[in-house]
């Protein structure tokens, strides 16, 4: 009898063999059967999952949904056709040139997200497609326009049948999976997870989203142009209305959410699907109706996938089988950095730093200095700017009026991810850590250089596992972070900091909500980290953790610094007491 | 001059027709932050709708929209309850695709009960003018925009002045909070999406007479209507009505100066370019939230 771990343990080389497997039948089957019309059937599926692959990388991994995937299979499928057609060009030569101009527009579509996210990424795709399709129809000189665009008719012999189709558009499949694959096993991939779990958070680690999500949707753009390159001249006659169609992007859509969103081979399998079923429905339907039977039937199957399987198939079914176990490793007890050389006393140093909220000035020209020696604490009621100018300082918020200086270096015009590179690093009030990415992942995300190589090189995980056993949480280097306790997750936030080996370190609030046994190992890494020469700037409500590790504090009210010195000195304060108790009470206080 | 005249007075009065289509869209993707591309469809369902009475009953457009808000109302309801409220938990990129999906189905059924051809509406003012002077001053057009001006000023107060409105704003600002003072988000999420889904009822009646309309010019009009929102600046009723009306105005020139054909790819093209320089929407200060976002 076997049993379910039997079946599981069973399951794993079958599930490696079933790739060579599957695509050797691929290969044969045109050689096998004369069957023409599953050889065409064929080669409509390996184009959507082409489509379906490509547009995974940044609809999946990193999140930015697209409508409008049909521009590339268009400019790909127009390039080609007008290459092909006017100056005679091989549309198997053509193919790349289109792939090229989808290219461009994919890194063109890709700036418009440099300052929005989620949402408007779906309707920028949208709009792009309307108005390229607007503009293929107008410029009808080039393109032919409603009337259409006829290619030259293939010259080979008819005994080959549509193999020049099919094996091109078959060996574009491969590839495209195999640098999906390539893309989510390696360090550009983490990035575009940590990018759809907390995008911000990702940039203030220091990643460079703006470059990780233009190179996602370029891959994503690139074959599938090449491949409406292919397709042109498989139909040898383009029109504007149909190659611009939004139901391309939606069959790719379905086919990525049918399959699997983020998955290797959900985004084929679903292709698998989808595409014999558009291409019954294309042959079997006929009359007036046919083509509103199509929409209700995609527009429905597309509803019912978003709102009853929104995980899609493959990752419902791979819960059932085996994952492999992690490779342990030792943590490698790492020296701790030498301190730094000596740099100019004072780390930050901020000037007239403002910012206003329509008629709000949340921070009214703060001055403030971090000075080395000196763990600096940040303090003052709810609503006084502390927050704020944390985000102003990191660059979550843009500032235009005043200076930031980090170990003498101006931050003025920098982006949040060049902050970062710059030294500086932050908590949050609650812990934000990347869901989809295991502790060590967490750690080892902002790689700055080989976004080719895997995601976690030995080396990177021995020096991680060393962060981690620091602050006694090697045990779960290899678990989500959804799994650990809230004081585990603020641990692990401050893992990443020491990960970046920072000149500056901002902690906002990082005692709130944790246990006194807690608090004080927090309070002693502190410590240890401006013992090493590491800037302090430390945001907290609990007075008595100030005062216990803060040589100097600076209380901040109405957006702006109203006093500085010791504890002591800042408690004695009559403008401090009447920032956090209000007039009412001064008197009593002075009497 | 006349010309260029001509061309402004066409743009403001279009415009204002722009801002009433985008009204449910305002509510909707504006306030509540919920991107429904079915709006397109729900704008064209209820000039089918407008059509349908006047066709059978001969009832005049506009009073016909009166009807036809309170089916589109139950619609959004139904809608709001079995697919938003779902997918914005899981997912509010799940609800853009779901909503879309819900657009292509509506687009089926229209296209299966009164086929694929060109339809409007002609009640006695829509081919009348008035002249000023050397202007002409369509009636169908001014009448469109002064039913835009009521609608609009009507939804402003409604957000401005009524328990209903704050509660709307409570919730989409901070759903916590108003939990705490005792709004629950849901439930004023589903009447504010009846109400942006019923209010497109008038953009819809206006467009069938000023338009030919068939069941695939939803997507032009979710363009469209994005497009004014977008412009607008989210959520803000008067950004909404300058919005319609520079779109108006944009487009009218073109069609003058350019070609009647690049004027649909006006909408479109300032999408792309607002969000690539002021995402904010042209006519509203950033605030906290947008910064933190």
């Amino acid at each position: 009898m076997i049993t379910w771990a039997g079946w599981r343990e069973k399951c794993t080389p079958l599930r490696r063999a079933w790739i060579p497997v599957a695509l050797a039948a691929l290969i044969a089957f045109p050689l096998v059967s004369g069957d023409i019309y599953y050889q065409n059937m064929l080669i409509v599926t390996f184009m959507l999952a082409i489509g379906a692959s490509g547009w995974n990388i940044m609809g999946g991994y990193a999140g930015y949904l697209s409508l409008g995937n049909s521009l590339f299979v268009g400019l790909g499928a127009y390039t080609t056709g007008i290459l092909a057609a006017k100056d005679h060009v091989s549309p198997f030569l053509g193919c790349f040139v289109g792939g090229l101009v989808a290219a461009t527009a994919a890194a063109l579509l890709s700036l418009v997200t440099r300052r929005t996210r989620g949402m408007y990424f779906v309707i920028v795709t949208f709009a792009a497609l309307q108005l390229v399709g607007v503009a293929a129809t107008t410029l009808s000189g080039l393109t032919g326009g409603s009337q259409g665009l006829a290619l030259p008719l293939p010259t080979w012999s008819l005994s080959y049948q549509d193999w020049p189709f099919y094996y091109p558009m078959l060996g574009l499949l491969v590839v495209t999976v195999a640098v999906a694959a390539w893309v989510r096993r390696s360090k550009l991939g983490m990035g575009l997870f940590a990018i759809r779990d907390d995008e911000d958070k990702a940039a203030g680690l220091g990643l460079r989203t703006a470059v990780y999500k233009m190179i996602a949707f370029v891959l994503g753009g690139t074959f599938v142009g090449i491949a409406g390159g292919i397709y042109a001249y498989y139909v040898t006659f383009l029109n504007t209305a149909a190659v611009f169609d939004i139901i391309t992007s939606v069959l790719i859509v379905l086919a990525v959410l049918l399959g699997g969103r983020g998955t290797v081979w959900g985004p084929v399998l679903g292709a698998f699907i989808v595409a014999p079923i558009s291409n019954l429905t294309s042959t079997s339907l006929g009359g007036s109706d046919a083509g509103a039977i199509r929409l209700l039937l995609f527009g429905g199957l597309l509803g019912a996938v978003a709102i009853f399987l929104p995980r899609g198939v493959l990752p419902v079914l791979s819960r059932l089988l085996p994952t492999r176990p992690p490779v342990p490793v030792q943590p490698a007890h790492v020296p701790v950095p030498a301190a730094r050389p000596v740099e100019p006393s004072d780390v930050l140093v901020v000037r007239g730093l403002r910012k206003s909220f329509g008629g709000l000035r949340a921070v009214d020209g703060v001055d403030l200095t971090v000075p080395r020696h000196e763990i600096t604490g940040l303090i003052g009621p709810n609503g006084s700017g502390k927050t704020t100018l944390f985000n102003l300082i990191d660059g979550t918020i843009p500032s235009r009026d005043g200076s930031i200086t980090l170990a003498g270096r101006s931050l003025d015009h920098a982006s949040r991810p060049a902050r970062a590179h710059a030294g500086l690093a932050r908590t949050y009030q609650l812990p934000r850590l990347f869901g989809s990415l295991t502790v060590v992942e967490n750690l080892v995300v902002p790689e700055r250089h080989h976004l080719w190589s895997t995601r976690v090189t030995p080396v990177e995980r021995a020096r991680a596992l060393g962060v981690l056993d620091n602050l006694g949480l090697a045990a779960y280097a290899d678990s989500s972070p959804a799994d650990l306790s809230y004081g585990q997750r603020k641990l692990v936030e401050l893992a990443q900091v020491l990960w970046l080996d920072p000149v500056l370190v901002m902690l906002d609030e990082p005692a709130a909500g944790i246990s006194p046994a807690l608090s004080a190992r927090l309070a002693d890494l502190v410590r240890s980290l401006h013992q090493r020469g590491v800037g302090i700037l430390l945001v907290e409500h609990d007075l008595a953790f100030i005062a216990d590790l803060c040589q100097r504090v600076c209380v901040l009210a109405n957006g702006n610094v109203i006093a500085h010195g010791s504890v002591a000195e800042v408690s004695a304060d009559v403008a401090v007491v009447d920032a956090y108790l209000g007039d009412s009470v001064l008197p009593a206080v002075r009497s | 001059m006349i010309e260029l005249g001509q061309a402004l007075v066409f743009g403001i009065l279009i415009g204002g027709v722009y801002a009433l289509m985008a009204t449910g869209l305002t509510l909707t993707f504006g306030v509540m932050k919920i991107v429904n591309m079915a709006q397109g469809a729900f704008l064209i369902v209820s000039t089918y709708l407008c059509y349908a009475l006047w066709q059978h009953f001969g009832l005049d457009p506009i009073l016909a929209a009166f009807v036809v808000m309170l089916p589109m109302a139950a619609l959004g309801l139904v809608v709001y309850k079995l697919v938003i409220e779902r997918l914005e938990r899981i997912d509010p990129g799940l609800t853009i695709v779901a909503t879309f999906a819900l657009a292509l189905i509506t687009e089926a059924f229209l296209a299966l009960i009164w086929g694929p051809n060109q339809k409007t509406t002609t009640p006695v003012y829509f081919n009348q003018a008035i002249h000023i002077g050397q202007l002409v001053v369509p009636r169908a057009q001014l009448y469109a925009c002064l039913l835009a001006i009521v609608i609009t000023v009507a939804l402003r107060q409604t957000i401005k002045r009524t328990w209903l409105g704050h509660a709307i704003t409570a919730a989409s600002e901070n759903p916590e909070g108003a939990r705490l003072v005792g709004i629950e988000p849901a439930r004023v999420g589903a009447w504010i999406f009846a109400i942006a889904t019923g209010s497109t009822a008038f953009g819809g009646a206006a467009l069938s007479f000023l338009y030919q309309f068939t069941p695939d010019t939803q997507d032009a009009w979710l363009g469209l209507t994005l497009s004014v929102v977008i412009l607008g600046g989210l959520g803000s009723v008067a950004g909404a009505f300058a919005a319609g009306v520079l779109l108006g105005v944009a487009e009218s020139l073109t069609t003058a100066y350019v070609s009647v054909r690049w004027a649909t790819a006006v909408p479109t093209l300032l999408i792309l370019v607002v969000l690539t320089i002021r995402p904010q929407g042209l006519f509203t200060r950033l605030t906290r939230q947008d910064a933190a976002s």
